[in-house]
């Protein structure tokens, strides 16, 4: 049979504009959803999305895909590589699973809002593979790990991470209800696919792969691998959009829905990436710091594609800069201090080795963030575990959720940005934490952080058994150190041979 | 006498703390409050010194024997709590 070749009839079927003739244009397509922002229909559809596909195309792709991620798997299951991996690396996957996988459900529906409600055709075309891709981003995120439930209860957190309160998941849920859930199609294409996809999946699940593949974890590889490749293609939705809103007298707008992804993503990487790739990846698996990679897979090519795109880069771009420095240490050490609170276990990643190789990367490691950890090391190695956890709540920030932190030690520089708004008093963790409560404070001011719940009493008993019970954490879930302390011995060790 | 949330900021710790004080208590219970949750824990003991307390960022310490209830502070204040040598 004849077939027409797919460039005579691609166009066609991608402008699925009509005349309504029921209803209006603005009732089919509800500002409050669609986020026009009275540019015209004409406008919107011009969204030339810069990645075609058809939908024979979409599953033949598809399909391979799945085929050779779950037949990697299912060959590699006999080998038991679990049973045999570095603790470290079997706590990156129990982290990232339970950060991301139903979080890959909810993109979905954040991708079927663009589907229905987006007026450029091209990007509901787009954003129905996008849907099909998040969709299958749960499933295999969630499958993967069920295999392992038999060896632990943490694997489970894969699917109740996100149906709890702990805080790392209030931290998640807090930004992706913004930036994807509670948005309007053009905003979701912008801060989902464009700030945050463009970049920071792609660092997560770039750098994760090439660990992957170095810690010998080719399960693992091929599944993010295998992930990665529709991120590439549906992180593509922003960048037509941007291009239509700046052209139609929208810049400033969408200057300011880019910094406040970045800004919000930034901040959820440096607790999920950053101390993966900086301290639980075993030393020799290393491929890049973790600021080395930041600044080679977002701060350049952030600069460039904005630039391409008519924008500037974001106004706290010096400040993401020098942090790369400093948050993402911090979050490693309060998520490994508040190791109960985790469904992980945290490699402290702070034994001999790796500290020379934290001092190599961050010059003066040792003089800040290794003056907290030597009072740590000193205490595992003189019996005193009790002090090395946690008998309080750090100060969570209104906007991102997490800690509160800076550099310790001898550059002591830990800094509040807090803000009094209509009697209430909240708390940032930077000025472009605070910025982004101020863009919007309608949106943000009733949320109440893990700390202002404590302070108003929905947690019972007021104290740290009642926040872990409050979280959702029971026996066998809680985080310990990844290796039982050993990196601390071996100091000790180094000491009696000296 | 209440309880009174506030946001410790202990100098050489890399992170903020809730610790709960009360309204009676001193400034330098305060210190001693919150160096329960930071010194011996991330942050070394300087035995030579006093603790000190002020407001985030300010250049004045709060006097030692000043009660809570007395300092003005809003529920949940940020409050630097700095080694002196007085």
């Amino acid at each position: 049979m004849y077939q027409i070749p797919r460039a005579e009839w691609y166009d066609l079927t991608r402008a699925t504009n009509w005349t309504y003739s029921y209803v209006t244009e603005e009732e089919m397509f509800p500002e409050e959803m669609s986020g026009a922002r009275g540019i015209p229909m004409e406008e919107w559809e011009t969204y030339d999305e810069p990645y075609k596909v058809t939908y024979p195309e979409y599953v033949a792709i598809q399909r391979e895909k799945d085929a050779g991620a779950y037949s990697v798997k299912a060959a590699l299951e006999r080998d038991a590589y679990v049973d045999r991996a570095d603790p470290g690396w079997i706590s990156t996957m129990i982290a990232h699973y339970g950060a991301i996988a139903v979080n890959e459900y909810a993109a979905s529906l954040a991708e079927g809002r663009m589907a229905r409600f987006a007026k450029a055709p091209g990007n509901r075309n787009m954003a129905t593979f996008g849907t099909l891709d998040e969709n299958r981003h749960g499933q295999i995120q969630l499958f993967f790990p069920h295999a392992n439930i038999k060896r632990s209860r943490q694997w489970d957190w894969a699917h109740k991470a996100m149906q709890t309160n702990d805080w790392a998941s209030i931290a998640a849920r807090a930004f992706f209800d913004d930036i994807m859930l509670c948005r309007d199609a053009v905003a979701v294409s912008i801060m989902l696919t464009f700030g945050f996809e463009t970049g920071f999946t792609n660092m997560q699940f770039l750098g994760l792969a090439a660990d992957a593949s170095e810690a010998g974890d080719h399960t693992f590889a091929s599944l993010i691998s295998s992930v990665q490749t529709d991120e590439a293609r549906h992180a593509q939705q922003g960048g037509p959009s941007l291009k239509i809103l700046i052209a139609n007298g929208h810049k400033d707008e969408a200057q300011k829905l880019v910094d406040i992804s970045i800004w919000r993503a930034w901040k959820l990487f440096s607790v999920l990436t950053g101390p993966i790739m900086d301290y639980y990846t075993p030393l020799e698996h290393r491929s890049q710091s973790f600021k080395e990679f930041m600044v080679e897979w977002i701060i350049i090519q952030f600069e460039r594609q904005l630039a391409d795109l008519g924008l500037d880069a974001p106004w706290f771009w010096e400040d993401l800069t020098n942090d790369l420095d400093v948050t993402h240490h911090g979050m490693h050490l309060g998520v490994w201090y508040w190791r109960p609170t985790v469904w992980w276990n945290p490699a402290a990643g702070a034994g001999p080795e790796e500290r020379e190789w934290l001092e190599e990367k961050y010059p003066g490691w040792n003089k800040t963030w290794g003056k907290c950890w030597d009072v740590i090391t000193d205490n595992l190695n003189n019996g005193r575990e009790d002090l090395t956890l946690p008998e309080t709540l750090p100060y969570v920030c209104n906007m991102c959720q997490l800690p509160i932190v800076g550099t310790p030690g001898n550059e002591w520089n830990v800094q509040d940005y807090p803000l009094e708004f209509e009697g209430r008093l909240y708390h940032f963790g930077s000025k472009a934490d605070r910025w982004c409560f101020e863009q919007d404070p309608e949106r943000y001011k009733e949320h109440q952080s893990l700390i202002d719940r404590f302070l108003s009493g929905q947690i019972q008993p007021a104290d740290l058994p009642g926040a872990l019970a409050y979280m959702g954490l029971g026996p066998g879930e809680m985080g310990k150190d990844a290796h039982d302390y050993a990196w601390a011995a071996a100091f000790k060790k180094q000491a009696e041979v000296a | 006498m209440a309880a009174f949330p506030i946001n410790s900021n202990f100098q050489g710790d890399f992170v903020m703390q809730l610790v709960p004080v009360d309204t009676d208590d001193t400034m330098d219970q305060v210190a001693e409050k919150c160096a329960y949750h930071s010194v011996n824990r991330r942050v070394a003991p300087q035995p030579d010194k006093v603790m000190r307390v002020r407001l985030h960022n300010a250049s004045d310490n709060f006097p030692r024997d000043m009660k809570v209830s007395d300092a003005g502070w809003r529920p949940t204040e940020t409050l630097d709590i700095i080694f002196a040598d007085q």
